[in-house]
């Protein structure tokens, strides 16, 4: 027996305790869990959420450029290519050659949805106050709101043109087994104006995330508001687009560059004191960089110059008007005679170069207001030709005696050329491609007003996984 | 959890109920000459007690009444008496083949009893060839294990697959077990081009290896045994008084190459370039041509580079060992100093080893022992396995044979500016790239028989890597800037085994063997490495460097395994036999919802010669038919795959955390379930055959799967996917005579796999994780190129013709179609060797070959560019070109500057059939006679000289035909050949 009582013991020595022996969590790398269980950690997700933006999927390059480059704005020099950005020049979208948005944007919205719920229940705890609190949601609000409104407007038909169309999933709760079908225009739009209400509601006057190298790449309640004014001008609701346009322009914050500043503000490192409202801040150490791929280098007749800029819109500045002059020629071995856009030539910092992504400014919070104005709207003590010559006196243009709905179009496309609005808003209005400069597949050259491509295709393996996805009109699924 | 160990427990006292009657034995093991046997083993049968004769070749031992005595001893056959009070044994010379004992996993078989399909090879057949790690002894030898030399390089690592692969994204090399515990064995090269932490055990110090093939085999091992499972077994000390011995051996290596194979000298370059420039029109004596070569290039100093970079490799190696045992204790003990300097200036490999085994017997029933292997090694090379620069067998072959080799002071000449700027032989000399490498692997065991038929075993081990690696590009070779690079490593791997054994034999011929056992093992690696830019190259150390270049990293991972586990094995008459197992492994790298695993296997033999109507037929000593299933796992991914984690983003100046994976709670093991059907036969006790038939599902497979990307994920890691291999293997063995004065052997084995991709879940196609080129496709070979569809030459004008979309010749490279011509992996490996021995003299060959793969050289695009490459040297193959109409089956006709893609290296063109036969070894050694040596003390004295890989049979238009296991190696080592000569003497 003695003998049993000691195997017993062996036994039982052999059998080691395991309860949490098979727990290895990652040490490198933090746990989603432990991200969002703090405030600090939530903070740290809200802030990185901002991260994405400067990926070449949107504002480090494709984004704006695909645009330039539909719209009529871009050429493609044909000595002088790498031969990227074929596919937006020649409107050859299919649905497996399709703006990359989609991924970027829905993972940003991801971001900010992880964070949104878990910001319940930390008002109090090392001193985090409601303010800290709301201040968090409001950017992640914000930040979900712009990323509907870019996918909404790249991959739907514009609310001004068919709002009961299919717009994009507006997710407000990402479910990792989640198949979200597309959501209507409108719905779309009543979506990112709850959201951007809100956070305008919820963000502390005056409130920019401290600790960071540029103070106009994270939200400020003046940025919201200048969203709301852009996003209400294009659901055409005049008064309203035209309200916030004057909150922006009367908060005395952002002053209209003089025309000796102008070329010199799109190659300033950390913007303040100018127009710029929220921009996109390049950075080399940026995680999301683009380096060669990024807009720099695009746009460079030196660098990959697969978008030059056309004749077309070049030769639409007056003499002496300051903006004509952001366009370079001959740079190094470019050839003769192609223009190149110099608003992303950089900030002096090595190649290839870096340069910040303005998406929103005061000239445009003008021209919002002289649209609006022209289609309806009222403020008053201001006219829609008094906006544009606010506009133009500084820029060395002449002024204007009248303004209507195409003289607010055409200075729109003047001041905002580069900066990825000229398509979007030939689509809201009901406008066509008309491109006599032009070097691609003369089947695209001129794309009608009710043309299939004002709505770009959704990619084929995103359909392939959504079975309620459905594709746009004119492409094949 | 709980529930598990209720199991186990309950489980194990089931044993604990068979206590039987004792008696003591006394008695007396002599030889045929009645001389004692002193040292012989005594153990009672199916158990591991027993004892040891003494001096006087007698014994003592208590032992059950109803029990059976094994007695072995080491030249004599295995002998089995029944328990009595006194017993006298007289030993019968010679071991009877179906005696040779197997070491499979958790113990031993005989081959008579064997229902899996194990394969062994003894330390007498690994230690003669003059290898540094054991992986490299065993290629070719065992059907159905392919060992591929990822590089030539010493101390290189392998790939490994036994029966062919079987995942896409887990590991494919198998499990190694030594000594009873599962070791590290992956590459852990880190500045260096490969690093071998198998080659930590001296390959002298093994007594067997043991390959386990089939589920029924290896299943025991669970998670791990997807891939087979290889078992080897050090030495122990021999029975008997203290012997010594020492070793030493030395040779000399070249660069293997059978073919001719090589770059033009100076007068062919410039006769072909000439050609090519005046194939554009251009004149190659006009000075103001684009491509000016006029013939007084000549007249320059030439180089033959590839000459400059290579030199004579040598190796040497020095050893000496002792083994003795008495009574109660066995020891085994050597050190062993290796030095290889490879082909290439700057590569070489220092190792030390150090090894004690010892046991010792602590009552009767009790016995404890230790495996204890030390190991320092230190590496040097330069940058190879791709194609830098500084690889010097790439800029060797490329570098102009009218570019200087030194400088006008005499120094490596770096003005090169064909090649970068880069002199290969100036960064051997100026540049550090080293690894310094600290191995322990080391384990204690106690071993208990508490009563008779049972034992109890707990073996625990502990294995620590720690490697110091350094990386510097000196301002000599670096443009004047000093960077170094330094890395610390450290694994640790701690691991327990427990075992309980109960043997048992009921009615005379029901034999029972039921093991639990119970394992826990932890890893941990982990890493710190800075890099610093722009240090003082006076202190070439991080600390010197400004800020700005200074980089630091940190790395840390860890993995768990908890297991479980059980073996039944029933054997009636020693005619049918029945083995089951099961095990539970929980594992840390899976999902909570899939932590544990059950895997399992059923196998069953049946040994006909034992039957009655098989009496007649005397000459059939052995005939065996063998069947089996069994389901295990590969569980060789990352840790923290199943957590969904964070990682850092910088923006905007700051740093902030973004999503970085989902969670996956339910990721879990890809799963192999094995059939196999085997027959042994052995007949008039000289020829062996044994023949083995598989079929192997992989299913589960993990791959990333593509999930919508409003989920914010692009990809899931997930259990999807499947995959077969089926195959058959052959080994044969027979001996032609086998007297006293003359014997010869020959051996061959062959062994056929075929891989089949069954599903891929969403995909039809997806691209290989390292090389585009191969793909894995639905319905093909598991790895299958994609390439452009290369014709050959077009006989009217020379230009390289393509077939487009609709299979029609085009020159137009970008129409040409896609096609799926062929696979990197072998149709068929195999092996085959003699033996011849007279007298004293031994003369030994060793074959290897493989066949139906094809290789991809991706390398002939810069060296047979067609003209692409004016400023380089060409292969010699190159000068087989194009130059009348009506040539056919030549290379293009060379165009200076040639743009027409004709060179493109995703073509057809420069693949190529990988078959080869290779005259892997030929050994010849002489023992002096006993009668000669007896005068001067000495036991024995031999002598022998080897040569290694010297010649192969291929049509690869490469140095050598092997590339790695994906036939794509660019830029590797190329296989080397060898002569070695050596002395061993014992006293």
């Amino acid at each position: 027996m003695k003998k049993i009582y000691l195997l017993m013991i062996v036994a039982a020595l052999l059998v080691v305790s395991c309860d949490d022996f098979l727990d290895e969590a990652p040490k490198m790398q933090q746990s989603t869990e432990l991200t969002l269980a703090t405030y600090t950690g939530l903070n740290n997700a809200t802030f990185a959420a901002y991260s994405p933006l400067v990926s070449t999927n949107w504002y480090g390059a494709s984004f704006i450029v695909d645009a330039e480059l539909r719209s009529g704005n871009g050429y493609r020099d044909v000595d002088k290519n790498s031969g990227r950005y074929t596919v937006p020049y020649n409107f050859s979208y299919t649905s497996t050659a399709t703006p990359a948005l989609w991924g970027t944007a829905y993972y940003v919205i991801s971001a900010v949805n992880n964070v949104i719920p878990e910001l319940e229940g930390k008002v109090g705890v090392d001193g985090v106050t409601q303010q800290d609190v709301d201040n968090l949601r409001a950017e992640c609000l914000f930040l979900r709101g712009l990323a509907h409104f870019d996918l909404v407007r790249t991959y739907a038909k514009q609310y001004t043109v068919d709002k009961t169309s299919l717009g994009v999933p507006y997710v407000v709760i990402t479910d990792p087994a989640g198949q979200p079908a597309r959501d209507n225009v409108e719905t779309v739009y009543n979506n990112i104006v709850a959201d951007l209400t809100e956070a305008e509601g919820l963000i502390a006057n005056g409130y920019t995330r401290g600790g960071v190298a540029s103070e106009t790449s994270v939200v400020s309640k003046l940025a919201i508001q200048a969203l709301l004014s852009r996003v209400y001008l294009y659901m055409g609701e005049w008064q309203k687009s035209a309200d916030y346009a004057t909150t922006v322009i009367t908060s005395g914050k952002y002053e209209l560059w003089e025309a000796d500043e102008y070329a010199a503000a799109f190659k300033e490192d950390a913007q303040s004191g100018g127009e710029v409202i929220f921009d996109v801040y390049g950075l080399k150490a940026n995680s999301y960089d683009g380096y060669w791929e990024g807009i720099n280098w695009l746009t460079r007749p030196d660098g990959y110059s697969d978008a030059a800029a056309s004749n077309d819109l070049v030769e639409l500045y007056d003499e002496g008007d300051v903006r004509g002059t952001m366009f370079v020629q001959n740079l190094d071995e470019a050839p003769a005679g192609t223009y190149w856009t110099t608003k992303y030539a950089g900030k002096d910092k090595g190649t290839p170069d870096v340069s910040n992504t303005i998406v929103l400014r005061l000239s445009e919070m003008y021209l919002n207001r002289a649209e609006a104005i022209t289609r309806g709207a009222t403020v008053s003590g201001v006219t829609a030709v008094s906006d544009l010559n606010a506009i133009r006196t500084k820029r060395g243009a002449s002024e204007l005696a009248s303004a209507g709905v195409n003289d607010v179009l055409k200075e729109r496309r003047l001041e905002l050329a580069w900066e990825g609005h000229y398509w979007y808003d030939l689509a809201r209005t009901k406008g066509s491609v008309t491109r006599v400069h032009y070097s691609g597949a003369e089947v695209a050259r001129n794309i009608s007003a009710d043309s299939h491509y004002w709505a770009l295709p959704i990619n084929k393996r995103e359909l392939d996984v959504n079975e309620n996805l459905v594709q746009n009109p004119g492409y094949d699924s | 959890m709980k529930k598990k160990l209720t199991m186990f427990l309950s489980l194990f006292f089931i044993g604990i109920g068979f206590l039987t009657a004792q008696t003591q034995v006394r008695g007396t093991v002599v030889d045929e000459e009645g001389e004692p046997a002193v040292g012989a083993t005594i153990q009672i049968k199916g158990t591991l007690q027993g004892t040891v004769t003494d001096m006087n070749g007698n014994f003592s031992l208590s032992a059950p009444t109803d029990g059976t005595l094994v007695i072995s001893y080491v030249g004599f056959v295995t002998q089995e008496v029944n328990v009595s009070p006194t017993v006298r044994v007289v030993l019968q010379s010679g071991t009877r083949a179906l005696d040779e004992v197997v070491v499979v996993a958790y113990g031993t078989v005989t081959r008579e009893a064997k229902t899996g399909a194990v394969s062994s090879v003894s330390g007498a057949n690994i230690s003669d060839a003059p290898v540094v790690s054991m992986d490299k002894a065993l290629g070719g030898k065992i059907a159905g294990v392919s060992i591929t030399a990822n590089s030539g390089q010493p101390g290189a690592a392998s790939s490994i697959r036994i029966r062919g692969t079987s995942s896409i994204n887990a590991g494919n090399n198998p499990l190694w077990v030594v000594d009873g515990i599962p070791v590290l064995s992956f590459d852990n090269s880190y500045f260096m081009n490969t690093g071998n932490l198998l080659s930590s055990i001296n390959p002298n110090d093994i007594e067997s290896i043991t390959v386990l093939k089939d589920a029924a085999a290896a299943s025991v091992y669970g998670s791990r045994a997807a891939n087979g499972v290889i078992l080897v077994t050090t030495k122990s000390g021999k029975e008997g008084r203290a012997s010594f011995s020492a070793r030493a051996r030395y040779g000399a290596s070249w660069l293997a190459n059978d073919n001719g194979f090589g770059v033009m000298n100076a007068a062919q370059l410039l006769e072909y370039q000439r050609d090519a420039i005046r194939n554009v029109g251009q004149d190659p004596d006009n000075p103001t041509s684009t491509y000016y070569r006029p013939k007084e290039i000549l007249s320059r100093p030439l180089t033959n580079w590839l000459d400059h970079v290579t030199r004579t490799g040598n190796l040497q190696e020095y050893e000496v060992n002792a083994s003795g045992s008495n009574v109660r204790a066995k020891y085994y003990s050597s050190l062993t100093y290796n030095r290889t300097d490879g082909v290439f200036y700057g590569v070489d490999m220092n190792k030390i080893t150090g090894r004690m085994n010892a046991d010792y017997k602590l009552t009767n029933n009790l016995e404890t022992g230790t495996r204890v292997n030390l190991t320092y090694s230190e590496g040097n090379d330069v940058p190879m396995q791709s194609l830098y620069y500084s690889n010097p067998i790439f800029g060797g072959m490329w570098i102009l044979p009218w570019t200087p080799a030194y400088d006008d002071e005499g120094k490596h000449n770096v003005k090169i500016p064909e090649n970068s700027n880069t002199n290969p032989r100036a960064t051997a000399h100026y540049d550090d790239q080293f690894a310094k490498t600290y191995q322990l692997l080391g384990n204690i065991y106690l071993q208990w028989n508490p009563i008779s038929k049972v034992t109890l075993k707990t073996t625990n081990a502990i294995e620590t890597v720690h490697t110091e690696g350094r990386r510097y590009w000196a301002p000599e070779t670096s443009e004047g800037i000093a960077t170094v690079q330094v890395n610390m490593q450290n694994y640790v791997q701690l691991t327990t085994s427990n075992t309980a054994t109960y043997n048992d034999v009921f009615f005379d011929d029901h034999h029972v063997r039921f093991l639990l056992g119970q394992e826990a093992q932890k890893y941990t690696g982990r890493d710190l490495y800075d890099y610093a830019q722009g240090v003082n190259p006076d202190i070439p150390y991080v600390q010197t460097a400004p800020q700005p270049g200074l980089i630091a990293e940190q790395w840390y991972t860890a993995r768990t395994m908890l297991s479980f586990f059980g073996i039944l094995d029933y054997n009636y008459s020693d005619k049918y036999y029945l083995q089951a197992s099961l095990r539970s492994d929980g594992s840390s790298l899976f999902g909570s919802e899939n932590q544990w695993g059950t895997f399992y296997s059923v196998g069953a033999s049946w040994n006909i010669h034992q039957e009655g109507f098989m009496e007649n037929l005397d000459f059939v000593n052995l005939l065996k038919l063998r069947a089996s299933y069994g389901l295990n796992g590969n569980n060789n991914i990352s840790a923290y795959r199943a957590y969904g984690v964070y990682a850092n983003t910088q923006y905007n100046g700051a740093t902030g955390m973004l999503p970085s994976r989902p969670a996956n709670p339910h990721l879990s093991w890809e799963k192999n379930g094995t059939w196999n059907v085997g027959l042994d036969l052995r007949v008039l006790d000289r020829l062996d055959a044994n023949i083995d038939v598989y079929s192997r599902k992989t299913s589960d497979m993990l791959l990333d799967k593509n999930v919508p990307q409003t989920t914010g994920f692009s990809t899931n890691f997930l259990n999807i996917g499947s995959l077969m291999n089926r195959g058959v293997e052959l080994q044969l063995g027979y001996d032609i005579f086998n007297t006293n004065e003359f014997a010869w052997q020959v051996g061959a084995n062959i062994a056929f796999n075929r891989t089949k991709i069954t599903d891929l879940a969403d995909n039809e196609e997806i691209a290989y994780s390292t090389d585009g080129r191969l793909r894995h496709v639905v319905g093909k070979s598991l790895y299958t190129f994609r390439l452009r569809d290369y014709y050959g030459v077009d006989p009217t004008n020379g230009d390289a013709l393509f077939r487009d979309e609709q299979g029609n010749l085009t020159n137009d490279f970008n129409k040409a179609r896609y096609v799926y011509p062929a696979s990197p992996e072998p149709k068929f490996i195999g092996g085959f060797n003699t033996s011849l021995a007279w007298k004293g003299f031994n003369l030994g060959a060793f074959f290897e070959f493989k066949g139906g793969n094809h290789v991809m050289l991706i390398e002939r695009r810069y060296l047979e560019s067609d003209g692409a490459q004016m400023s380089s040297n060409q292969l010699l193959t190159a000068l087989n070109y194009w130059k009348k109409p009506g040539d056919t089956g030549v290379n293009p006709k060379p165009l200076a500057g040639n743009t027409t893609q004709s060179n493109n290296f995703n073509t057809t063109r420069f693949l190529q059939r990988g078959d080869y036969l290779r005259v892997k070894d030929i050994t010849l050694s002489y023992n002096f006679p006993g009668e000669l040596l007896e005068p001067i003390k000495v036991k024995g004295l031999k002598l022998y000289v080897s040569a290694q890989n010297i010649y192969t049979f291929h049509d690869v238009d490469w140095w050598d035909p092997e590339r790695g296991v994906d036939g794509i190696g660019y830029g590797i080592y190329p296989m080397t050949k060898s002569f070695v000569g050596g002395i061993e003497l014992s006293f």
